[in-house]
């Protein structure tokens, strides 16, 4: 298991979560903060400044008019809209790392996180949960960081988790374990915690293919990932090479008494919130 | 040569033979192709659910999202360019499931029973098909000659 540890071990080789992120997030969680505080900070970095001006004005968030200045993007955008923005734009430097084990389309990790948020959000406003909507975005979009770390460090063991899949029908993340003795739900929580975020966020990322198992307090979160997950690869965002090779935990459908036209009608919304999104999504170009 | 990607519930043809028509991320989705060999005519479906029954409305605004509204739109546009329907080669891919065995989650299933059900009903034939299992893929169409290609996750690319 000496192989194990190195990967363990390389976590801490990931680029840490970007701090101006991070500093401006806990600015924004005081409800007094003042905006020029905030701008202060976010000015130092360059590229959440772009991402910040460029969200402000897509359509998805219907702006009247054409912002340029960050202060006047931060005051119009809100501390909700904001916090996604911080924090996407911590992500997407993260899943945009060159990817060699899963064999992802440029982006394709980054489309995959903002579908699965998108999808997560819609989810818990129909099924009415009682979950904060911070958490949903958080915990949704940073649930697979853990392929960051697999995809860069265990390339070669993918041929290996690859036929366990195809001959014995197992999960992908199920063969992930049996292969490397962790999946990648596993080594994203490691790394949220590394990166300081709560532990239902650390819970959520960490369960999101097997919520059973997230301590009870933190369940409800991991199981509504887990479903998210599950519906938006069914849509087609983010499989790879490990394909629709997952079983959906259906904790959530069993206990919500969710139909088969439940699931559509969860569908097609969150289809229309994707067009919306796809600005968000192809942030990247804009830097 | 022009790459044209068609998007999920997005449908494009065309009757320019230097064309390429690419359609990803086909997960439960059913990408259909259509072509003319004489006319050099083809187009692309990629349809998310089976039937617009689910939400009329949608089906009027975003008619490609649904294989009832998506299907007749293809064929009627690949007419309109000139295609004869005794000349369609008709292939498909797609419909894919995930490991659950409950059918709450086997649209991927559906979409394709469905696809069987209106191509029967109007006596067309599917000519080729890359359908189910734990896959998603992505499907090309060259307008040339109407090859049509599909890769699959984790296996290289085949011949339709």
């Amino acid at each position: 298991m000496k192989h194990m540890d190195e990967i363990l071990a390389s976590i801490h080789q990931i680029p840490p979560f970007p701090q101006v992120a991070l500093k401006a997030m806990d600015i924004i969680s005081n409800p007094q903060y003042i905006v020029s505080d905030l701008v202060e900070v976010i000015r130092l970095d360059q590229s959440i400044t772009a991402n910040i001006l460029k969200l402000c004005n897509s359509a998805y968030f219907g702006l009247p008019r054409k912002v340029s200045s960050l202060k006047e993007a931060v005051v119009y955008l809100g501390t909700t809209q904001l916090r996604q923005v911080l924090l996407g734009s911590g992500a997407k430097d993260i899943y945009d790392r060159p990817d060699k084990g899963y064999s992802y389309f440029v982006g394709e990790l980054w489309q995959h996180a903002i579908a699965c948020a998108l999808m997560s959000q819609l989810l818990a406003r129909h099924l009415r949960l009682p979950l904060d909507e911070n958490s949903i975005f958080t915990a949704a979009l940073l649930h697979d960081v853990g392929k960051v770390v697999l995809s860069t460090y265990v390339s070669q063991e993918f041929a290996e988790i690859d036929i366990m899949v195809k001959e014995e029908k197992l999960s992908f993340h199920e063969a992930e374990r049996r292969v490397l003795g962790f999946d990648h739900a596993e080594i994203g929580g490691r790394l949220a915690e590394l990166w300081k975020f709560p532990d239902l966020i650390v819970a959520a990322i960490r369960f999101h293919h097997q919520p059973e198992k997230a301590p009870k307090q933190y369940r409800l979160l991991s199981e509504l990932i887990a479903l998210a997950d599950g519906l938006v690869l069914m849509v087609g965002y983010g499989t790879s090479v490990d394909g629709l090779s997952y079983h959906i935990p259906h904790l959530l459908v069993d206990k919500l008494k969710l139909k088969k036209d439940d699931i559509q009608v969860l569908m097609i919304k969150f289809q229309e919130e994707m067009d919306k999104a796809q600005e968000m999504i192809d942030v990247k170009d804009a830097l | 040569m022009a790459k044209i990607t068609i998007g999920i519930a997005d449908m494009k043809a065309s009757a320019d033979s230097a064309d390429i028509l690419t359609t990803y991320c086909l997960g439960s989705c059913i990408g259909l192709s259509l072509y003319d060999p004489v006319a050099r005519v083809g187009g692309i479906l990629h349809y998310m659910l089976p039937s617009d029954s689910i939400n009329p409305l949608k089906g009027e605004s975003k008619p490609y999202m649904f294989g009832s509204t998506g299907i007749p739109r293809l064929f009627k546009t690949c007419y309109q360019l000139g295609a004869e329907k005794k000349r369609l080669i008709v292939k498909v891919a797609g419909g894919g499931q995930v490991l659950n065995e409950s059918g709450m989650f086997n649209i991927g299933k559906r979409n394709y029973a469905f696809l069987r059900k209106i191509l029967w009903k109007n006596n067309v034939m599917i000519d080729a098909e890359s359908i189910g299992g734990n896959n998603n893929r992505t499907m090309y169409l060259r307008l040339s000659d109407g090859q049509v290609m599909v890769k699959l996750s984790r296996e290289e690319m085949v011949v339709l």
